[in-house]
């Protein structure tokens, strides 16, 4: 009984940490928060209804929620390895997804780095030409 | 006298007899003597060195174990009959003797019988054992290769984000949260301090001495490799019954040897005891003839 209770004891011990690792809940939602996030600072830099300050605020803000969404994507262990379009599209470009990280990286406004991503630069966009459709 | 040797020898030979009766009783518990492992996706799971464990400790609890033991409970008494039935022939003559030396020769057939049996439970232990392996390794290999390339790649670029995510973190933390106005964020505050305890947790994990990998001959060895290692074992234990199979013919052709010398024995002694005439030559009838 003894002997059967020392190798069921470690066993089921073990069982159980697997299971609580396997149990710990997948956060699905941690990209698709951080993509609303990053949706939201987008609009901020578009929007052409704001005044500028504004506009400098409203990223500001957007900008330190999403520092923290970025990282709870790249922290996120559910993550890893999981084969859908969503996840492989969001990894697929490091510079548009983890657009606050990428622009830190590369010292660049958060806007100058998604133009550049769309290949919009401040040359390109004063060597265009008003033109008609 | 005469008359207590016969009671002896019957007392003996039924008491013989009851126990090939015991035997051929626990023949047929042997026959249903079983051992079904399954390779559930927990024992995939579990380490390498838990999982030999898990497996021993399956096996001592189902009837195929319970019957191996008591095939070596029956072999060990049957193995005291013996010593004793060698002592009491050194100690008798005569017919007692000739009667106990058969019933020597009856019980080695039965302990042979008994040897047979319990290398067949073995057996069974060790194929069903080499079986359960073979099918763990084949899911643990469906595992591995659940790895597609378009799975691998999205792995490669998660673990160069991660790694490129790495080196930008002060640069980001300087760059948005670096006025004096911003505080630093809830989530980032209680990251730290999780991360803290985490770190704490893993070094007490990894300095833990039931964390050891599992070896293989002293050299680290991953769970394949270990699952490989124990098929080879049982591969091992599986010649040696073969072998073990051989001893046991040799001993079975040695008691039939022994039982042929007997009844040659015991022939000769009843034909020096017969009181048939022996048949004779014309030459031994001449004093018929002569005067």
């Amino acid at each position: 009984m003894r002997t059967s209770l020392r190798l069921i004891l470690p066993i089921g011990a073990m069982i159980v940490s697997t299971m609580i690792a396997a149990a710990t809940p997948v956060h699905a939602g941690t990209l698709a928060n951080m993509e609303r996030e990053r949706a939201h600072l987008i609009d901020a830099i578009l929007d052409a209804e704001i005044t500028p300050a504004d506009r400098q605020a409203r990223v500001e803000t957007a900008q330190r929620r999403l520092i923290d969404l970025e990282r709870m994507v790249l922290r996120d262990d559910g993550l890893v390895g999981r084969n859908t379009p969503h996840v492989r599209r969001a990894f697929a470009n490091y510079d548009l997804t983890f657009l606050v990280h990428a622009s830190a990286e590369k010292n660049l406004a958060v806007a100058d780095a998604w133009l550049e991503q769309l290949g919009i630069s401040t040359q390109s966009l004063l060597a265009a030409k008003v033109g008609r459709h | 006298m005469r008359f207590n040797k016969r009671l002896t020898a019957t007392a003996l030979a039924l008491c013989l007899a009851h126990g090939s009766m015991a035997i051929y009783g626990t023949a047929a518990a042997t026959e249903a003597a079983t051992w079904r492992p399954v390779a559930s996706e927990k024992l995939v799971k579990l380490p390498a060195n838990y999982l030999k464990k898990s497996l021993d400790h399956d096996f001592a609890k189902s009837a195929l174990a319970a019957a191996i033991t008591d095939a070596d409970a029956e072999l060990g008494l049957k193995g005291q009959t013996l010593d004793d039935l060698r002592m009491a022939i050194e100690q008798s003559n005569g017919e007692l003797a000739v009667e106990l030396r058969h019933q020597l020769l009856t019980q080695k057939r039965e302990f042979i019988q008994l040897m047979q049996r319990k290398s067949e439970l073995r057996r069974r232990h060790m194929q069903t054992r080499q079986k359960f392996l073979e099918g763990l390794l084949n899911k643990i290999n469906q595992d591995a290769t659940k790895m597609t390339p378009v799975r691998a790649q999205l792995v490669t670029a998660q673990e160069s984000a991660r790694e490129r995510f790495q080196g930008s973190v002060g640069k980001a933390d300087l760059a948005v949260l670096s006025a004096p106005a911003v505080p630093e964020s809830k989530y980032a505050r209680q990251y730290a301090i999780n991360l803290a305890a985490v770190e704490n947790l893993i070094t007490t994990i990894e300095r833990h001495p039931m964390n050891t990998h599992s070896t293989m001959r002293d050299t680290p060895a991953n769970k394949q490799d270990f699952i490989r290692q124990m098929q080879a074992d049982t591969q091992a234990g599986l010649a040696i019954l073969d072998q073990e199979r051989s001893i046991l013919g040799f001993m079975a052709k040695l008691v039939a040897l022994d039982a042929m010398a007997l009844s040659e024995q015991v022939m000769d002694a009843d034909l020096a005891d017969s009181d048939i005439p022996r048949t004779s030559g014309p030459a031994d009838a001449i004093k018929y003839f002569v005067n």
